[in-house]
């Protein structure tokens, strides 16, 4: 909690003869974070990266025809379900017995169905070429083969007359018009020009025979055979999909991980007789896997846990109660914390969902949220997927709870009057009530945004002291001091100017002045003996506080959305309707239905967005800046969570 | 032709054109920072759809620089907010 776990750093020397089961144990345990050999031109030339273990060559081949399988079905392991696991013995004896009969099965109908389409594709072409000539009552042989005469065949703006002895056929059916002339040779080029004058554009003659309407309907019907003869195939290979899904995908997941195990001495470095490598594990995982390794070994194995000297190397593992976990994914899209840093996951995780009902608080947007995140859930299977939707859960209720606090459901109040501060905007002049306490809610914002700045800078003290060493770990606690300082200093001295309601009274006090300045000179001091240049920074106290306003402001316009729809469709359509029933009117309520709908759900759409991108903007930008760094390793064990075969 | 050097302004009316005159003013706030918001977007988002294309792990930093200039029309909804109650 507010920390990554700790992790304890191995390094693991063994006579090459035991490379295989060591690789074997660590996979199975999935703990050990391998850390990639890379040889040093300048180290001893005695060490050199390690070779692949036997049989890398034929895993890696067969997982490549077990892709292929899986691509041409259409089978993303992904999103498989877990039917039953496979013993991973009936898994290798199937992999010898029946994924070559797939595997050929699969290829034979790709094959097949790239012919068929390869031949509905010509006849379309043919049938798209004979489509003009169809409008022209000539058999296609009587197109060519002339000596004394020429023949225009093509697509014309216009019908023309031509002043020689000719045969003009023309058709206005087709797109494009059609024209066919035919003249004597010497009359060629004076007719060429008529025709090109009226736009004549020459299109080459199928080199077919017969009528071109017959020859027109034998290639369209060739197609449709063909699409069904396609879509034959379509459901053959859907066959495949339905009986070897399962193998398919266990196959896949096995020959992965023989794969990675083969590889794996590629990440360790090596001398004659020995390997030697470097990693991590969670520390208390640590006992347990030296435990293993020395067992399987019979002790032929050296292990030390060495000194974790620089932080940028530590792979980053969270560590957090479970309802905070899904949060992690809105941390993973700004950047994994460094390992000796706060991990700030668990404030994002209850601040989150606050900032989002506060924002979007209405009982009906809420409880649409909640439904569509449940829903969705059946559709995402991805791990991110399924948090951010856990993450969007915690927000909708959130959000409901808040609606009932403001007293809204879809823009109108529920049968109670608020119960913080109101939100009813007075649109279409029949609000009841005081009407929205909009400068209440304001300085409720700010002094959340003073609060939660505050509590970024002392978090910044404490992470300062982490990051850093000696004097610059002094110098970045002070700098924050400072910034802490010049804020209360501001805020101190705008209090005893000005009385704010809900906020202290301090005007009738000279000593708060004396304070305020004290607090604000000190604490700029404190800021320039960091970096002068983050003076330039201090309009950012002002800027950042205020922000939280939009706690309110996104708030209120979506509020206001709301109730202008509520107006629109049901104050100003459905309702005048309502009281003398005509045939129009019923158009218009039903319009106004419509509106109604489409509204919410635009509305539903923008609270979503305006919601949870504006509370986490806040975090990000507003809460972040003061403390966290982040950019952390991920933490990647080496091994798999088997989901559809077991040893 | 009235003559507005005499014509009486009573109470109601200049209460009216104050009433109308604030509305004005929040208008302009939250229409004015809108296109400010918007100009500052516009470069941003365009550079951010480029740098996630080149490399997804791009987009929440993208999408957090995306939604700083925000805050210019926040400010402009809080001001004409407060004009208006």
């Amino acid at each position: 909690m507010l920390r990554p776990e700790r992790m304890c750093r191995l390094l693991i020397a063994a006579p090459k003869g035991e490379i295989d089961t060591i690789v074997r144990e660590l996979y199975r345990h999935n703990v050990y974070h391998i850390e990639d050999f890379v040889p040093e031109s300048a180290a001893a030339e005695s060490l050199s990266i390690g070779h692949p273990l036997s049989g890398a060559s034929d895993a890696a081949s067969a997982l490549i025809k077990v892709r292929a399988i899986e691509n041409a079905c259409g089978i993303d392991p992904e999103n498989v379900e877990t039917r039953e696991k496979l013993p991973a013995s009936k898994v290798r004896a199937m992999i010898q017995t029946d994924l070559p009969v797939i595997q050929k099965e699969a290829e034979d109908l790709i094959a097949s169905r790239s012919r068929l389409e390869a031949r509905q594709k010509e006849h379309e072409q043919r049938a798209r070429e004979l489509e003009p000539f169809a409008a022209v009552p000539l058999d296609l042989e009587f197109y060519r083969g002339y000596t004394r005469f020429t023949v225009f065949a093509g697509h014309i703006a216009h019908d023309v007359t031509i002043d020689v002895p000719h045969e003009k056929y023309f058709s206005d059916r087709v797109s494009g018009n059609m024209i066919v002339v035919v003249v004597q040779i010497e009359h060629r080029e004076q007719v060429e020009r008529t025709l090109l004058d009226a736009g004549f554009q020459a299109i080459p003659v199928p080199e077919e025979t017969g009528a071109p309407a017959d020859r027109l309907k034998d290639h369209l019907e060739e197609g449709r055979r063909i699409a069904d003869e396609i879509a034959e195939v379509n459901a053959k290979i859907a066959g495949i999909r339905e009986r070897h899904t399962d193998f398919l995908v266990a196959c896949d997941e096995l020959l992965t991980a023989d794969v990675e195990r083969a590889e794996a001495p590629l990440r360790f470095a090596t001398t004659e007789e020995t390997f030697i490598t470097e990693g991590w594990v969670p520390g208390d995982r640590a006992d347990r896997i030296r435990e293993a390794l020395e067992k399987v070994t019979n002790g032929r194995i050296y292990i030390e846990e060495l000194e974790v000297d620089d932080d940028a190397r530590v792979p980053v593992e969270y560590e957090n109660p479970s309802f905070a976990s899904p949060t992690q994914v809105l941390m993973d899209i700004y950047a994994r914390p460094r390992y000796s840093e706060l991990d700030p996951t668990l404030m994002v995780a209850i601040v989150f969902p606050i900032f989002f009902g506060m924002i979007l608080g209405d009982v009906g947007y809420g409880a649409v949220l909640l439904v569509l995140s449940l829903v969705l859930r059946k559709f995402l299977k991805s791990d991110e997927g399924r948090m951010l939707l856990k993450v969007l859960s915690y927000a909708s209720i959130s959000s409901i709870i808040f609606g009932v606090l403001y007293s809204e459901f879809f823009g109108f109040p529920l049968p109670w009057p608020p119960l913080i501060f109101s939100r009813h905007l007075n649109i279409g002049g029949e609000a009841g009530g005081h009407g929205p306490q909009v400068a209440e809610l304001m300085i409720v914002a700010i002094w959340i945004g003073i609060l939660h700045i505050t509590l970024g800078r002392i978090l910044g003290m404490i992470n300062a002291r982490k990051l850093y060493h000696g004097k610059h770990a002094t110098k970045a606690v002070i700098a924050n001091a400072g910034w802490l300082g010049t804020m209360w200093g501001i805020i101190i001295l705008i209090w005893s100017f000005y009385a704010i309601p809900m906020m202290p009274d301090l005007t009738g006090f000279p000593v708060a002045i004396a304070v305020g300045v004290v607090l604000l000179v000190a604490g700029v001091i404190g800021i320039a003996q960091e970096n002068p240049l983050e003076v330039v920074e201090l309009p950012t106290i002002v800027s950042h506080v205020l922000s939280y306003a939009r706690l309110v402001a996104v708030g209120l316009s979506s509020v206001a959305i709301a109730m202008v729809i509520n107006f629109i469709a049901i104050g100003m359509m459905i309702e005048p309707q309502l009281e003398v029933i005509t045939p129009v009117g019923v158009i218009i309520i039903i319009v106004g239905i419509l509106v109604l709908l489409v509204g919410h759900a635009l509305n539903t759409a923008l609270g979503l967005l305006g919601g949870g991108l504006h509370s986490i903007r806040l975090h990000y930008v507003e809460f972040f800046t003061k403390f966290y760094k982040g950019g952390g390793k991920k933490y990647n064990p080496f091994g798999m969570k088997s989901k559809f075969t077991e040893e | 032709m009235v003559d507005f050097g005499t014509a009486e302004l009573t109470l109601e009316m200049v209460q009216a054109s104050q009433l109308g005159m604030r509305a004005l003013g929040a208008g302009l706030a939250v229409g004015l920072t809108g296109i400010g918001a918007g100009v500052a977007e516009m470069g941003i988002g365009s550079a951010a759809v480029g740098a996630t294309a080149e490399n997804r792990d791009m987009f929440g930093l993208a999408l957090l620089l995306t939604v700083i200039p925000e805050t210019i029309v926040i400010f402009g909804l809080v001001v004409a907010l407060l004009l208006l109650f």
